[in-house]
């Protein structure tokens, strides 16, 4: 199966998990609760870094449960690298249509910016001072996965929706009209937070010629980035989250002898 | 400072509940009676998203699920013994309290969780409320017939 198609599916499925699990709360099946900021599976807690990280930071203090359910997305990035973002966030899938639509109707392609991490170094550090100033954890109003898993949440048990669904439909929009894809590259925290997880072992999308696999110069892979990076010339992280379409580009001009791959 | 708001029973003391609380939603999923909602922003900026209980819409049952399902440490999840909840204390209302009227009333007396201690008769059969024993799930108030309630849960830290 191609790449693409897989992590559709998987983005899918997720948002469908999303939406099933207040769902069978409700009906008292609750082997998985939470939302996108905590999740228990069973007995296995995850909680999301960014928010964990706050409540250390403003308590100046953590529970031991907090701590170990921090660890595994933790660990989970440092091995595969920030593929909660392209393979499960619900808003990167929502993004990703939007920006298809965008593409489509509006027929825009190239980004007002180009890419580079300071932006999302910035936010991340005003969050926090916010956060510090305001006395609790900011990032959990601007958290877009979180509003969204949240908002599912409220929506099957009581009823309504809160203001912050607002954020989303805000930047949808914007993405639509202005900003391609803005939120997952230069702003969103959740994301900043997982891309500080990595060492030289973690997936990569690596570019790397021999006698079989010769790059042909075609540029479909950074044609299909949706974050305008050029997976050739190297440079991706922090901003690359591994969805893989600059490789099923790449395979798809080279008839399957793509010098870029995933690797360790 | 912002409104107080009933808290989940186990919560820690409003700032430090505050700065803790991840807003996941696990306390107000666990909840049975559905007794939890979350904050708005007509409940003030820094409670969306944070659980609140209003007694007189569904009270706190006590059954004590909750604590032990917040990641955060917000809520105290070592707090297993419902005599050791701390969410706020009941006050009397004395000028619209049926029985401090005269009239016969022991609605919230009847159905105080810890029976005839928290909330006890006095010799004119009047409720008196032992601040010492109180845990604030505001059973009473959801059920006082005066309306507005005559007596009213005052959260943890409101003076």
């Amino acid at each position: 199966m191609k790449l693409p198609l897989m992590r559709r599916i998987a983005q899918t499925a997720f948002l469908c998990l999303l939406v099933a699990i207040p769902i069978l709360n409700e009906r008292e099946i609750s082997f998985i609760t939470g939302t996108l900021y905590s999740m228990s599976i069973g007995p296995v807690d995850i909680t999301d870094p960014l928010s964990g990280m706050q409540v250390i930071m403003l308590t100046l203090s953590a529970t031991r449960a907090l701590v170990v359910s921090m660890l595994i997305p933790i660990l989970i990035t440092f091995v595969l690298g920030r593929t909660f973002c392209s393979w499960l966030c619900p808003q990167n899938l929502f993004s990703e249509i939007s920006d298809i639509l965008s593409r489509k109707v509006l027929r825009q392609r190239r980004a007002l910016v180009p890419p580079t991490p300071i932006p999302r170094w910035g936010i991340l550090a005003l969050v926090i001072v916010g956060s510090l100033v305001l006395g609790f954890p900011l990032a959990s109003l601007i958290s877009a996965p979180g509003i969204i898993s949240l908002q599912i949440s409220t929506a099957v048990f009581e009823g309504t929706v809160g203001l912050e669904t607002g954020l989303v439909a805000f930047i949808l929009l914007a993405e639509f009209f202005v900003l391609r894809r803005f939120w997952c590259k230069y702003v969103c925290g959740v994301g900043t937070v997982l891309g500080f997880f990595r060492c030289g072992k973690t997936l990569k999308v690596t570019f790397r010629e021999d006698h079989e696999r010769k790059c042909i110069r075609c540029g479909a892979c950074s044609r299909a980035c949706q974050f305008d990076l050029d997976p050739v010339k190297g440079k991706l992280y922090p901003l690359c989250h591994n969805c893989g379409d600059c490789i099923a580009a790449c395979a798809k001009s080279t008839n399957g002898k793509n010098p870029l791959q995933l690797r360790f | 400072m912002s409104k107080r708001f009933l808290r989940p029973p186990g919560a820690r003391d409003e700032r430090h509940f505050q700065a803790s609380c991840i807003r996941c939603n696990k306390c107000l999923v666990i909840c049975p009676y559905r007794s939890v909602r979350t904050g708005t922003l007509f409940d003030g900026f820094t409670n969306m998203g944070t659980p609140i209980i209003d007694p007189r819409r569904v009270p706190c049952y006590l059954c004590m699920k909750c604590p032990p399902v917040c990641p955060s440490g917000a809520l105290d999840a070592t707090l297993t013994d419902k005599r050791d909840v701390r969410m706020g204390i009941a006050v009397i209302d004395k000028k619209t309290c049926y029985a401090w009227q005269g009239t016969l009333c022991r609605s919230c007396y009847e159905i105080c969780p810890l029976f005839d201690e928290a909330i006890a008769m006095d010799d004119a059969l009047r409720p008196v409320i032992d601040e010492k024993k109180c845990v604030g799930c505001g059973m009473c108030e959801n059920v006082c017939p005066a309306d507005p309630s005559a007596i009213i849960v005052k959260p943890k830290g409101e003076k």
